[in-house]
């Protein structure tokens, strides 16, 4: 699971191996960091870094560990990986109900509407989801689709 | 090698030209190649020193033949009769039972006779059947003609990916879908017209449903999913949506967005048979009455074979599974002795 840290570090020599060793014992990898020394803030050095955790519980204790050193964090976050998706829709339905998927973390960023007034309405929706949502959304969408009387047509 | 052909309608015709524009290739691999026996539904022709190929083809009833014509006689009276090598099974195309073709395979393998067909029929019915059936009897069971025509899929995957786990297949599997869609998406027609179209050119059949309802492309991924995926898939495991309810608008719609709507077939977790969104810049974008396959493996990755999936270019597929089977066998194997 990546998680996206930022640790604000006190100034002073030796400060960035002190915090990683915490990040390197709880079994993180680290995937990017950018430590940007030449712009501190009120005395701290801000440092962004992108972390492969095993599990949750692998970022709290190494969070917890930080603490202990003194080390301040200014966000911890899960980074959710998505995927974009183009969809069309083909008939008449409730659009509302289609928006409410029960697919957590769908974004809708694109929407197009053709014929909305005949029979054979026609719906472009260009969604972003959790990529390890991908399946899900799909499926959920099929069943509603299917309900409607309406035909999707996803993407390959 | 003695050589039967079930069959005498369109393939079964272009096959036995094929054979004679064909014959010094054919001869090379295997000079005592003969055609002994051509079958259709009303008799047989059977002349054990090997039917003229000439004369055959310029008659149009196998019984105006000069006196190997047998009236009423069945194919399955010709196979185990003839006791001949091999069976190309060229009758049409029947997917509920598979019959007559079924029979005729069945029959043909259980005497030691190899089988190379261009006949979906059977082979959505009684897959898993004819291969333990033809490896039981040590004969080479060979269809290529029978998924995207001359597209060598199979031969592809049996020759050149032996090593290689293939994950997902996908494909535009049925010409007649994809030259009306292709119609709607360039000339921006309506799906009536474009199917109006593809029948006045003999594209399609007066009752379309065979390909616009996306059978004939379900068919395929049975096939496809049981002889390269190994998953033991019947016809109505294949989830099927046609083309019949998609609209201008839709075509439209998508192509504002570099997209072309194709009836794809997939095999990965699932089967089906849908019209999908496919990128413009995607290899199996292809347009009019091509068909595609996109391969993916764990080693090659991915792969695309494009070529033409119905009418005479399909002889190119049933030919080359005959040269296959010449050269697998008919060096160690002689020819059996002919009945009399």
């Amino acid at each position: 699971m990546k998680f996206d840290l930022t640790l604000a570090l006190v100034d002073r020599p030796g400060q960035l191996v002190r915090a990683l060793e915490p990040i390197a014992k709880n079994g993180g990898n680290i995937i990017s960091i950018i430590h940007e020394r030449e712009k501190p803030v009120e005395g701290y050095v801000p440092v962004s870094l992108v972390v492969d955790f095993p599990s949750k519980q692998n970022l709290k204790r190494t969070v917890s560990d930080l603490k202990s050193l003194g080390v301040s964090i200014v966000k911890s976050e899960e980074v959710v990986e998505t995927t974009r998706l183009t969809l069309i829709l083909i008939g008449r339905m409730d659009l509302k109900r289609l928006i409410e998927t029960r697919v957590e973390n769908v974004r809708i960023i694109g929407f197009e509407v053709s014929a909305p007034a005949s029979k054979e309405a026609c719906v472009k929706l260009e969604l972003e989801i959790p990529t390890d949502l991908v399946d899900e959304a799909l499926d959920e969408l099929r069943k509603v689709s299917k309900e409607e009387n309406a035909i999707l047509i996803s993407s390959i | 090698m003695n050589v039967l052909v079930a069959g005498f309608g369109f393939i079964g015709r272009d096959l036995i030209k094929t054979f004679h524009s064909k014959s010094t290739l054919i001869k090379e691999i295997d000079k005592d190649f003969k055609v002994i026996g051509v079958s259709n539904s009303r008799g047989y022709l059977y002349k054990r020193e090997g039917l003229n190929l000439e004369k055959l083809l310029s008659i149009s009833e196998l019984s105006k033949y000069p006196k190997s014509y047998q009236p009423r006689g069945s194919t399955t009276e010709l196979i185990e009769k003839s006791n001949a090598d091999l069976l190309v099974e060229a009758t049409p195309t029947n997917i509920k039972d598979g019959e007559p073709g079924l029979t005729f395979m069945r029959r043909a393998l259980s005497n030691g006779m190899h089988v190379v067909t261009p006949n979906k029929g059977p082979l959505v019915v009684a897959f898993s059947e004819l291969e333990t059936l033809a490896k039981k009897n040590d004969c080479e069971f060979l269809y290529e003609a029978t998924v995207a025509g001359a597209v060598p899929i199979f031969s592809l995957v049996r020759e050149c990916l032996r090593g290689d786990r293939i994950q997902r297949i996908s494909g535009i599997l049925n010409g007649t879908t994809n030259y009306i869609l292709s119609k709607m998406y360039f000339e921006e027609t309506s799906f009536e017209l474009a199917l109006k179209e593809a029948q006045e050119r003999g594209i399609t059949e007066r009752d379309p449903s065979y390909d616009v309802d996306g059978i004939d492309a379900a068919c395929k991924v049975t096939i496809l999913a049981n002889a390269i995926m190994k998953r033991e898939v019947k016809f109505d495991d294949v989830e099927r949506v046609g083309i019949r309810g998609v609209t201008q608008e839709a075509v439209s719609l998508a192509k504002k967005s570099n997209y072309a709507v194709k009836l794809i077939g997939t095999i990965d977790k699932g089967f089906e048979v849908a019209p999908k969104l496919v990128p413009v810049s995607h290899p199996l974008c292809v347009h009019g009455t091509l068909n595609a396959v996109h391969l993916e493996t764990d080693l090659a990755r991915e792969l695309t074979l494009v070529g033409y999936g119905a009418g005479k270019e399909t002889v190119s597929a049933v030919l080359n599974d005959v040269l296959t089977v010449l050269r697998g066998r008919g060096k160690d194997r002689p020819s059996k002795p002919t009945r009399i």
